[in-house]
Order: structure tokens, then C-alpha cells, then sequence
């Protein structure tokens, strides 16, 4: 490389080498055979490299580049450069303590300044420069004087003689790569130095057995097969750093060029290293008996122009070689080599794998070997998206899909093969013998991958296209795998994998509906049932599988999430085949909801999935003031989309940026398990309506009157902004309306607002049961009605007869009997029964309006006093606040005569209010 | 009606003692029978709920009595005629009247109210404005609900000169009010009322009421008093609460002067400081700043509003007072009345 400054000016020396690039082609091929050549002794020596090397050839590799940037008088990447090589000396410090200061090194900071300094006195030439480089270039040159300090000596001896430190130095590294096995070498060195010498007659005979040297150390290091990925890098790295300081060494020769190229070549991209390693492999495998031509053809390709050989026919085996499974395991593991790496064509690769799967299959290698490679190929196939978000193509899932399949035929049909992830990569047991095989691998996770790209395929897939449906019935053959690899680790895997495979199954069960079982339980069996139906009723019910299933997991589970994914899944199948009681139970005694908010986001959305469901569960049970609970968090915060993973809210745009987005695009739930939102929030305000209607009316003079349902309100209110008040069109509309005429007791109107065709179409028809939920419902608005019509309306009567309710509200006597002596248990309703005539006598105890409306008089008579009186503190200071206190006092202590009054219901309704609610309430007080 | 009207101008002549000290140029009014049925029709043909009908007073003033003999009422406004040019249609209609040898003296207006609440910023801008142009009007506010219960509600009021002084300078600051000791009991004077009637028409309701019959008087008696008492307190809380609101909003004012107070003490105090130091060093003192650029007051919150909505307030107060003390007449006596039996 000093050359360069020998020849003095820049451009001249880049000219030069330009055209030794030219005509650099046929020795840089011969160099290259040679290497290849010597490959022959590779796989029996080879031995690790010292930590000196790599040293080494991190500071040569710094070094060639700060030499590039010297030749394009790139002074800011220079100087970079040079930085990082200081440190990488330093790095090497005690190497460099034992083994003295390298001949390279010191050889450039000679150059580096001789060049430097030659530049600086090029007074044009730095006028020319642009500032970054002008400024760069000063840093430099006052940095390398100052490092250069240290060096003196060396340099000064490097001056006076260059050529003999470089030959030192070349000796120097002859010695260091030859040092491990320094009589081996002596075997490789007439090989290689005759080849070269073959190629190269007017090379220095230096040269050539410095080459021979390195080449040498090379061949050391192959001797070990099983670790060949890095002592091919070593190998590889050494050629190069060899044939550079050859180059040095050479001065003049042309081959310079050739190891410049060659080098930049390997540089170039790490496509052509494993190129390399995979031709270099091959010849292994190949054992010599590969033809010189076809040897001579794959260098020159790559040197060429970097054409990625996967672009070849994948050939893999020579002809006539032997195929064995040792042979067949190195061919996998070079292929494996490649993956995850930049540039490798990851379908190429699928190729590869099978085609090494047909030739393992054709030659009997037994299926040790053919478990091995499917396991590959699978991993593979799930490579090839680079990235999480991008789901996998048609084609590819389908390859997928019958990989695994086959992959568990072979495992089902062959008992005596073992795999697990814990199997060493050298224990696994791939021959044919009588010992049981041994493979490396774990098909549980290859499954469970398989469900997930299922997952990402169902939530990319526009679920509103046909495409969703083609989708979708790819979900059969998905449970049919699990299925099968169930009953398969049930006989072989460990409680955890059983664990994990049995919620994988769960996952698949929980949100269908079970019409067979359905249908069972209601006694219409055979009626109109096609073939293909008893064919499928002959199955298992699925609450029975969930059961059976969820107990495992409940019993053996040691890791809390799956239990927890499980119980949900457990509670939202019960809650959707209307099992309210027991999903209830569960869900009191998993005690899931004090700590759900520290799950994970997914586990979360799975959460407010059975929630809602248990709420619907509770609704279609009649049970209403349940319903409204479980439904209450999801709905009133507005976001319930977004809470069962059921879509993006829009508003939240802004807030959020790309990734996290995306992030929340993964966890959605694909389509075919939505709940649907409109009926959840029909039954949220239906349910709303029948609690919050007979309350408002309850207490329509209480000053302090809180609201069940805050959602609820919101709608009545959008009602009542309306200018003009049509037919109701939307559901939320109908509940409005329908709650309008229960305010006034009219329940028939009401009926006819919940429960018509429309509301039938959106909302009701979507219950399995869909009669009975009506019948409930009719029966509910009936009674809320006539408890409404009471607490309107008691302070007109006198008395009234329960024959005449009954009637009003077509309920049997009994019932009305039993609402009316409800709510005057509950003091509701001041009131007591007439046994005789049947009549409820009105006690008029109420206080009336006028009375009602003093008490909130004197109450907001209260706080402006206290209002009042903080004026009075500012203006007092410190001084007022004493009397103050007393008279606050006073207040607060006429307050209580109120709650007497008042206190009755809210205690009794505190049945809806949750724990914080009342606690705000009494503190006011 | 007549002989209702007639028994309750002597309701309203004791209260001449309470107001009507005042120096103001008008110690009496004098109202003609006219008048007051013409006020009354007025609003029974075009009020209803709550709706509020106006009209202007005409008559004159004799020594410190003001004779009010006539009024015209204004039209209903409605939105058709927003170009309805009010100054012009009295104007020509005192022409109109003086025509026909009528009184068209502008004396003042009338206005009708409902359950009494009549306190409020329109009443007190456009009594300013009269009182303002001519010295001695007034503002008659006829009660129809009471009337219908059974007493004659017509009142006359006037601006204190206080508030006519605040008025005019428009300073309605707490500062301002309290410097001026306007509050709410002394924003508005009231004038006694007599009613008068000529010896003609004396006559004839002296005529008429020997054959009225005993059934149009019982209404007096009247005891379902809880509707109106309801409306009242309705009335009243929504005042309360705008109180409250004011009060607040005081509150807040005060609370933030005070602190600015306390910064800029605190300002004054470190440069006081300074200077001191300064002064030891021997530099010259820092220049005094303008401190209200620095602390810029809070703006105080106009307290107009709040004066009237006392005033109001104490208004529906005195009404339910009276209701109540008048009905729980009533209810002793009839409590009597039924021991007797």
C-alpha cells in the first residue's frame, strides 16, 4: 500500500489501480484457485484462532479503510477512522504488550502523517477542500503528531528502512498464524506455495510463503468440523489480511489489485461469505472428487460480479457422493448458516430445505433426519416475513399447514422418536438404530406460531370479503392440527406443554356457540337435521371439553397466565351458552377483577370480552341489575370497541404514534369472535332503562339525585335536544323513546318500542333464545312499569286496588301483590296493604312538593352562607375563621332531619352504587 | 272588582309612612281608578304566564304629589317588526292624546310581573333613562297573580338619588357600591299609592256593591295557597343559586387580589432590598417601575347584578312573607271556625 505515496500524487495512484483493475482478472483468479486449492487440506487442520488475530484483523481491517479514505483524500472519514483504530489499538494493548508493537501499525501512522503532511503543504489543494475535510484534516495532522510521540523509534526505523520492517513484519505474521501448529504447517506449505508459485512465477518467494501461511493457518483451523461457521469467518479473514500485507510486501505487483478486488468483493456483502462457505462446504462434501472446472467456475462467478448463487440451480451433492446423515446434517447446517442473515432469499432457502428433504427421504436416512429438516423448514417458513406486523401469504400458509401435518403423521407413526427443545444440539440421535431417535426441536412452539400467523392472516384479512370466508375455513384443518398434536403430547409432553397446548385448544372452543349441544338440550334432535349434522353431533359437547380441559389447566398449571387466560375462556363459555350461575361463581372466585389491571394488554382485552358476555349471559336471564353491572365499565367509558379489542377509535389518532398503533392493530380480535356492539349496547341501555326509570322517578325531588347511568342520561338528554320528534329509527333511539312512555307508566307503548321488528332484526334475534329473552323482557318492562306508575303517581291517590293494577299492567294479582309489598319493605312506597278489599292505602308521608322543594331551599341557602362566610375569612384573615367554625357547625347539624327523611331509599337502592359512590354520598352530610 | 280595588287603596296608604321620607321631589302618587283598570286590562287581554307587558304613564305633577291620570299601553314586541320604532310610536301617540285634551305629560311606565320578580338590570336601565330625563317618574309594577288572589298588587318605585349617582358614573365596583353604601334595601324607593277615584264613580260603586252578591267575596278566603308558595320558592332558589354563582365569582376575585397584594408586597419588599444594598455599594438606586404594568389587578367582577339579585331575592322573601302571614290567618280562623262548630 505505500506505494502510493511513493508514486507521490493521488490521482496517479487511483489511476494505477483502476487499471490494475482491468487487468487484474486473470491472476486474482489464479490467487483464488489457489486458496481453493489448499481447501483440499482444510478438513484436516484447523485449529482455533488466538485472540491475537482477531485483534489483528480488526486493526488491518481499520486500516485498509483509512487507507481508502486516504486515496479519495477523504479527511473527515480518515480521521474517524483513525480514531476508532486508536481505540481498537488500545483494545489490544495486551496483546500488543506481549507481542510488540505490529509492523502494519506503525507503517501506517508513518504513512498517515508523511501523507498528511504532504497535504498540508499543498496550499491549492486545501483550498480546494471543503471545509468539513479542511477541518478534519487539521484535527488529524495535530492528532497523529501527537500520537505518533509514542512511536518515535519504530517510525524512525520504519523510515530509514521500509522495506526491511515490512519484511519483518511479514515474517512476524508468518510466525504468529503458523505459531499454533508450526510443523503442520510445513505438510500444507510445498501444496500451497507450489501452487501459487504455479500461477504467480514473478511473485517473491516471500510472498508466497507468507500466503502459504496464512493459508496455512487457515487449514489449522478447519480441522475442527464443528466449528466451522467461525473458523470459515477466521479463514476467510486471514486470506485476506495475508494477501493485503503480501501486497505490501510485493510492492509493485500487480497482484495487489487482484486482492484489493477480491477483498472488496468478500466485503461487498456477506451473500458472497456464505457463498463461499457454502461452495467451500460443498467441496467437503464433496470430497474432492468434484471436477477442477467446476471448481474454477464458482470463484469466477463471484469475484465477477457478486451474482447470488442462490440464483443457481441448488445443487446439492456432487454426483456419486454418498449420501449419509452426517453428510446430510452439515448440508442442513450450512443452509441454516445463512438464515436470519441480510440478503439471503429466504424462498430460496424453503427451496433448499425441501429438496434436502426429498433426497433425505429417498436415501432411507431414516426419519430422525426427515423430523430434523421438517422442523427446519417450518422455522423457515415463519422467516420468511421479515417482519411481525406482515402476515404470511396464501400459498405459504398452506405450505405450512401440511408441513406440520406431516410433520405429526411422521410423529404419530414413529413412537420411538423424542423431541424437545432441552436436546442438545450433539446428543440428538439421528441414525437408524435401536436406540429411540433424538431430535432438537419443539412442536408445540412450531403450533403455537401456526396459531398466532392464523391469528395476524384473520385480522389483515378485510373481514367483510369472501377471502375472510376462504380464510376462515382454513380454521378447521388449525384445530384439527392442535387436535392432533393434543392427543399427541398427552401421551408424550410434559404438564406444561399439555398446559399450553390444552389453552391453545381453549382459545379455539371458548367463543363458539355450541348449536348441537344447544339443540340437544332442547329436545329437537332428528327433527331437521341433515346427515352432515350427525355426523358432526356425535362429537363431544364442547362444555364438556372446556371443562375437562380447564380443570387440567386449573389442577397443573404452574404459570399464572395461562390459568387466568383459561378461567376466562372457561367463563365466557359458560356465560355464552347461558350458564349464568356458574360462570357467576367463577368469576367470584377466580377474584379476577381485583387484579386484572395488572395482566397484560391481551389478557385484558379477553377480560372485557367475558365480561360483556356475562353481562348479556345475566340480561338474557332476567337478571337485570347484574346485567347493568358487568356491562357498566365497558360501556360507560365509551370506548368499548377499543376495550374488547374490536377496532381502533378514531379520536386516539393524534395520541398515538405509528408504533404503538401498530402495536394495537396486533392485539385486535379477528373478526368471527366480535361480540356485537350494538347489542351490547342495546342490552346496556335496555338494562339501564329498567333500573334507572323507576329511580328517577323515585326520587324526582331529591336534590342530590345521582344517576345510575351516566350513558343512559346522555342519551335521554340527546333525545330531548331534538327539535322534532319522529318515529324512533336507531336503537338507541327506540330505548329512548321507550323510556319516555315508562316515565309516564305506559307500558304498552314502551313493549312496543323495545320489541318490534326492527329491534328484533338488530338486537334480539341475535340471542339464541330469542322467545324467552322477549318474554323476559315484556315481563320486566311490565313490572318496572308499574313501580314507576306508583312512585309517580302515589301522592294522587288515596287508595288503590290491586285489581285495578293488575289489570293496568296485565300482571296476576300475586306479582303486583309481591312488587307493591317489596317496595314498601324497602320504604319505597309509603303505603301499607288492605288484606280484605285488596287495595294499597297511601300513607301520605311523603313530603309533598312544597315541602321538597323548602328543604332544597334551605340547602342551597347552606352553601351560600358558607359561601358567604369565606368572603368574610379572606376579608377577617385569621380571626374570622373561629367563629366560622361554629356556625358551619350549626349547618351541618340541621342537615340530618333531611336524610331521615331521604335516607330510607338510598340505603336500600345502594345495591347500584358501588363502594366510592356511597362514601361521596355520606360525606356530604 | 271595583269594590276590591276600593278596599285595598287603604292597604297601600300606610305604606306612605314607610317610604316617600326620602327628599325626592315626589312624596305621593295619586292614581286615577282609569289608570288601574286600564293597567289591568291591558295585561289580561295581552299577558299571560309569564310574559311581561309594558306601558307608559302619563299624568302631572302637583306639589310633591305625582297625579298619574292616563297611560297607553306599548305593543306586544314580536319579531316580525323588529324595525318597530318605540320613541316614535309614543311620540305620536302623546300627540294623538293631547289632540283630544288628554294628559301627555310623560310621567313614568308600567310593567306587569310575574310572582313578583321585576328586579332586574332592564328595569333598573330604562328606570334610569326616565328618571334620568325626567326628574319625576316612576315605575308602576302591578302584580296580576295577587290581584287574582284577592288583593290589589300595584306598587311604585323609584331610584334612590344613590343609585341614580352610581348610575350615572357607572362605577359598579365594590369599591364604587360600597363607597356610595348602596345596598340592596336602598336601590329602589317606594311611593305610596293612593287611588282616586271621582266623587261620580265613589257613587256609583257605593251603588253597585249594595247589589254585588257575598259569592264574589269568598275567594279571599281562598286556603290552597301551596302552588303559589311552590312557584315562589322556584323563583327564589334559582336566585339563590345565581347568588351563589356571584358569590363565588367574588370569592375568586378577592382570593386572587389578595394574593397579588401579597406578590407585590413581596416585590416591593426585595427591591426595597436592592436598593439598600445598592445604596451601600454606592450605585445609584434601580428606577421605580410601574407597578400596576407588573400586577395588573384582576378585573372586579361588576356587582350590579348581585345588588339586584339581593333585591330580588329580598322581593320574593317580603312576597312569601306576606303570603304566609296572610294564610296563616286564614287557617287560625278557620281553625276557629271549626272549634266553634
Amino acid at each position: 500500500m505505500s506505494r502510493f505515496f511513493a508514486t507521490g500524487s493521488d490521482s496517479e495512484s487511483e489511476e494505477s489501480s483502476s487499471g490494475d483493475e482491468i487487468t487484474s482478472k486473470a491472476p486474482g483468479t489464479n490467487f483464488k484457485q489457489s486458496l481453493l486449492l489448499s481447501d483440499d487440506e482444510e478438513d484436516t487442520k484447523r485449529v482455533v484462532r488466538s485472540a491475537k488475530d482477531k485483534r489483528f484483523e480488526e486493526l488491518t481491517n481499520l486500516i485498509k479503510t483509512i487507507r481508502n479514505a486516504m486515496k479519495i483524500r477523504d479527511m473527515s472519514k480518515c480521521l474517524e477512522e483513525f480514531e476508532q483504530l486508536c481505540r481498537a489499538f488500545l483494545k489490544s494493548k495486551n496483546i500488543v504488550d506481549k507481542e510488540g508493537v505490529p509492523q502494519f501499525y506503525i507503517r501506517l501512522l508513518a504513512d498517515l502523517e508523511d501523507y498528511l503532511n504532504q497535504l498540508w503543504e499543498d496550499k491549492e489543494g486545501k483550498k480546494k477542500m471543503n471545509k468539513n475535510n479542511a477541518k478534519a484534516l487539521s484535527t488529524l495532522r495535530q492528532k497523529i503528531r501527537k500520537y505518533n510521540r509514542d512511536f518515535e523509534t519504530e517510525i524512525a526505523a520504519y523510515k530509514e528502512n521500509p522495506q526491511e520492517s515490512a519484511d519483518e513484519e511479514e515474517e512476524k505474521e508468518q510466525e504468529d498464524s503458523g505459531s499454533s501448529s508450526e510443523s503442520e504447517d510445513d505438510g500444507g506449505e510445498e501444496v500451497s506455495a507450489k501452487s501459487f508459485l504455479k500461477k504467480k512465477p514473478e511473485g517473491p518467494s516471500e510472498a508466497s510463503k507468507f500466503l502459504k501461511g496464512a493459508k496455512g493457518s487457515g487449514d489449522e483451523s478447519s480441522s475442527s468440523d464443528d466449528d466451522d461457521d467461525d473458523d470459515e469467518d477466521w479463514g476467510g479473514d486471514t486470506e485476506e489480511s495475508g494477501s493485503e500485507s503480501s501486497d505490501d510486501e510485493e510492492g509493485k505487483s500487480k497482484s495487489l489489485a487482484t486482492a484489493f478486488l477480491k477483498k472488496a468483493g468478500t466485503d461487498k456483502g456477506s451473500i458472497k461469505k456464505v457463498e463461499k462457505k457454502k461452495k467451500q462446504k460443498k467441496e467437503r462434501a464433496g470430497e474432492l472428487q468434484e471436477g477442477e472446472g467446476d471448481d474454477e467456475d464458482g470463484p469466477w462467478e463471484k469475484v465477477k460480479g457478486g451474482v447470488p448463487l442462490v440464483k443457481e440451480k441448488p445443487k446439492m451433492f456432487a454426483k456419486g457422493t454418498e449420501i449419509n446423515i452426517p453428510v446430510v446434517v452439515k448440508k442442513l447446517n450450512e443452509i441454516l448458516q445463512a438464515r436470519g442473515k441480510k440478503g439471503t432469499d429466504r424462498a430460496a432457502q424453503i427451496e433448499l430445505l425441501h429438496a434436502l428433504a426429498i433426497i433425505a427421504g429417498e436415501n432411507n436416512l431414516g426419519q430422525g433426519i426427515l423430523v430434523k429438516i421438517k422442523f427446519n423448514i417450518i422455522a423457515s417458513l415463519y422467516d420468511y416475513n421479515p417482519n411481525l406486523a406482515a402476515f404470511m401469504k396464501a400459498d405459504m400458509w398452506k405450505k405450512c399447514l401440511d408441513c406440520i401435518d406431516e410433520l405429526l403423521d411422521i410423529l404419530f407413526e414413529n413412537n420411538n422418536i423424542f423431541i424437545g427443545e432441552n436436546i442438545a444440539e450433539d446428543s440428538e440421535n439421528l441414525n437408524i438404530s435401536d436406540q429411540p431417535f433424538r431430535v432438537r426441536g419443539c412442536v408445540l412452539t412450531l403450533v403455537e406460531r401456526m396459531d398466532e400467523e392464523f391469528t395476524k392472516i384473520m385480522q389483515n384479512t378485510d373481514p367483510h370479503s369472501q377471502e375472510y370466508v376462504d380464510n376462515l375455513k382454513d380454521e378447521g384443518r388449525v384445530c384439527g392440527i392442535i387436535d392432533r398434536l393434543l392427543s399427541y403430547l398427552e401421551n408424550k409432553g410434559s404438564t406444561e406443554e399439555i398446559c399450553r397446548v390444552y389453552l391453545r385448544r381453549i382459545m379455539h372452543t371458548y367463543y363458539k356457540f355450541d348449536y348441537k349441544a344447544h339443540r340437544r338440550s332442547l329436545g329437537l334432535q332428528g327433527e331437521t337435521k341433515s346427515e352432515q349434522d350427525q355426523e358432526e353431533s356425535e362429537g363431544e359437547d364442547s362444555a364438556v371439553i372446556m371443562d375437562r380441559l380447564c380443570k387440567f389447566i386449573y389442577a397443573k398449571d404452574r404459570t399464572d397466565r395461562i390459568r387466568t387466560c383459561a378461567i376466562l375462556c372457561h367463563i365466557y363459555h359458560h356465560a355464552l351458552h347461558s350458564r349464568w350461575y356458574q360462570a357467576r361463581d367463577l368469576m367470584l372466585m377466580s377474584h379476577l377483577q381485583d387484579n386484572i389491571q395488572h395482566a397484560d394488554p391481551p389478557v385484558q382485552i379477553l377480560y372485557n370480552r367475558t365480561m360483556v358476555q356475562l353481562g348479556i349471559c345475566a340480561f338474557r336471564q332476567g337478571m337485570i341489575k347484574d346485567a347493568h353491572n358487568a356491562l357498566l365499565d365497558i360501556q360507560s367509558s365509551g370506548r368499548a370497541k377499543e376495550l374488547l379489542g374490536q377496532g381502533l377509535l378514531m379520536r386516539n389518532m393524534q395520541e398515538r404514534n405509528a408504533e404503538q398503533e401498530k402495536i394495537e392493530k396486533r392485539r385486535q380480535v379477528p373478526f368471527h369472535m366480535h361480540i356485537n356492539l350494538e347489542l351490547l349496547e342495546c342490552v346496556y341501555l335496555v338494562s339501564a332503562m329498567l333500573l334507572e326509570i323507576p329511580y328517577m322517578a323515585a326520587h324526582e325531588f331529591d336534590a342530590r339525585r345521582r344517576m345510575i347511568s351516566k350513558q343512559f342520561h346522555h342519551q335521554l338528554r340527546v333525545g330531548e335536544r331534538q327539535p322534532l320528534l319522529g318515529p324512533p329509527e336507531s336503537m338507541r333511539e327506540h330505548v329512548v323513546a321507550a323510556s319516555k312512555a315508562m316515565k309516564m307508566g305506559d307500558w304498552r307503548t314502551c313493549h312496543s318500542f323495545i320489541i318490534n321488528e326492527k329491534m328484533n332484526s338488530k338486537v334480539w334475534d341475535l340471542f339464541p333464545e330469542t322467545q324467552r329473552v322477549r318474554e323476559m323482557l315484556v315481563r320486566k318492562i311490565q313490572e318496572e312499569s308499574l313501580r314507576t306508575y306508583l312512585f309517580t303517581y302515589s301522592s294522587v291517590y288515596d287508595s288503590i286496588s290491586m285489581q285495578t293494577l293488575s289489570e293496568m299492567f296485565e300482571l296476576e294479582i300475586p306479582t303486583v301483590h309481591s312488587i307493591i309489598s317489596k317496595m314498601i319493605i324497602n320504604e319505597e312506597l309509603m303505603a301499607s296493604l288492605d288484606q280484605p278489599t285488596q287495595t294499597v292505602v297511601m300513607h301520605r308521608t311523603e313530603p309533598t312538593s312544597l315541602q321538597n322543594m323548602a328543604l332544597q331551599l334551605a340547602e342551597k341557602l347552606g352553601s351560600l352562607v358558607e359561601n358567604n362566610e369565606r368572603i368574610f375569612d379572606l376579608k377577617q384573615g385569621v380571626y374570622g375563621g373561629y367563629f366560622n367554625r361554629d356556625q358551619k357547625g350549626g349547618y351541618q347539624q340541621k342537615q340530618p332531619y333531611q336524610r331521615d327523611q331521604k335516607g330510607g331509599y338510598q340505603q336500600k337502592q345502594g345495591g347500584y352504587q358501588r363502594g366510592g359512590y356511597r362514601n361521596q354520598n355520606q360525606s356530604n352530610y | 272588582m271595583a269594590t276590591r280595588k276600593e278596599s285595598s287603596s287603604s292597604p297601600s296608604a300606610p305604606m306612605a309612612s314607610t317610604g316617600g321620607t326620602l327628599d325626592s321631589p315626589v312624596k305621593q302618587i295619586q292614581i286615577e281608578g282609569l289608570v288601574v283598570l286600564k293597567i289591568i286590562k291591558h295585561y289580561q287581554e295581552e299577558g299571560q304566564g309569564s310574559e311581561v307587558v309594558q306601558g307608559v304613564l302619563l299624568g302631572l305633577v302637583v306639589e310633591d304629589r305625582l297625579e298619574i291620570t292616563n297611560c297607553f299601553p306599548f305593543p306586544q314586541h314580536t319579531e316580525d317588526d323588529a324595525d318597530f320604532d318605540e320613541v316614535q310610536y309614543q311620540m305620536e301617540m302623546m300627540r294623538s292624546l293631547r289632540h283630544v285634551n288628554i294628559d301627555h305629560l310623560h310621567v313614568g311606565w308600567y310593567q306587569s310581573t310575574f310572582y313578583g320578580s321585576f328586579v332586574s338590570r332592564a328595569l333598573l336601565d330604562s328606570q334610569f333613562s326616565y328618571q334620568h330625563a325626567i326628574e319625576e317618574s316612576v315605575v308602576l309594577i302591578y302584580d296580576p297573580i295577587k290581584t287574582a288572589q284577592g288583593s290589589l298588587s300595584l306598587k311604585a318605585y323609584r331610584l334612590t338619588p344613590k343609585l341614580m349617582e352610581i348610575c350615572k358614573e357607572k362605577d359598579f365596583t365594590p369599591e364604587g357600591l360600597k363607597k356610595a353604601s348602596v345596598g340592596f334595601e336602598n336601590m329602589f324607593e317606594e311611593v305610596p299609592i293612593v287611588i282616586k277615584n271621582s266623587h261620580l264613580i265613589s257613587v256609583l260603586l257605593w251603588d253597585l256593591e249594595d247589589k254585588s252578591t257575598v259569592s264574589d267575596k269568598h275567594e279571599l278566603l281562598n286556603l290552597s295557597s301551596s302552588n303559589h308558595l311552590e312557584k315562589s320558592l322556584q323563583l327564589l332558589m334559582d336566585r339563590v343559586d345565581d347568588l351563589n354563582q356571584d358569590i363565588v365569582k367574588y370569592n375568586t376575585y378577592s382570593r386572587n387580589l389578595s394574593k397579588q397584594q401579597q406578590q407585590k408586597h413581596q416585590y416591593l419588599q426585595r427591591r426595597q432590598q436592592e436598593n439598600v444594598q445598592r445604596q451601600s455599594r454606592g450605585e445609584p438606586p434601580l428606577p421605580e417601575e410601574d407597578l400596576t404594568k407588573l400586577f395588573k389587578p384582576p378585573l372586579p367582577p361588576p356587582r350590579m347584578d348581585t345588588l339586584l339579585i339581593a333585591g330580588q331575592v329580598n322581593n320574593y322573601c317580603q312576597n312569601v312573607k306576606e303570603f304566609t302571614s296572610q294564610n296563616l290567618g286564614k287557617l287560625f280562623m278557620a281553625e276557629a271556625l271549626q272549634g266553634h262548630n
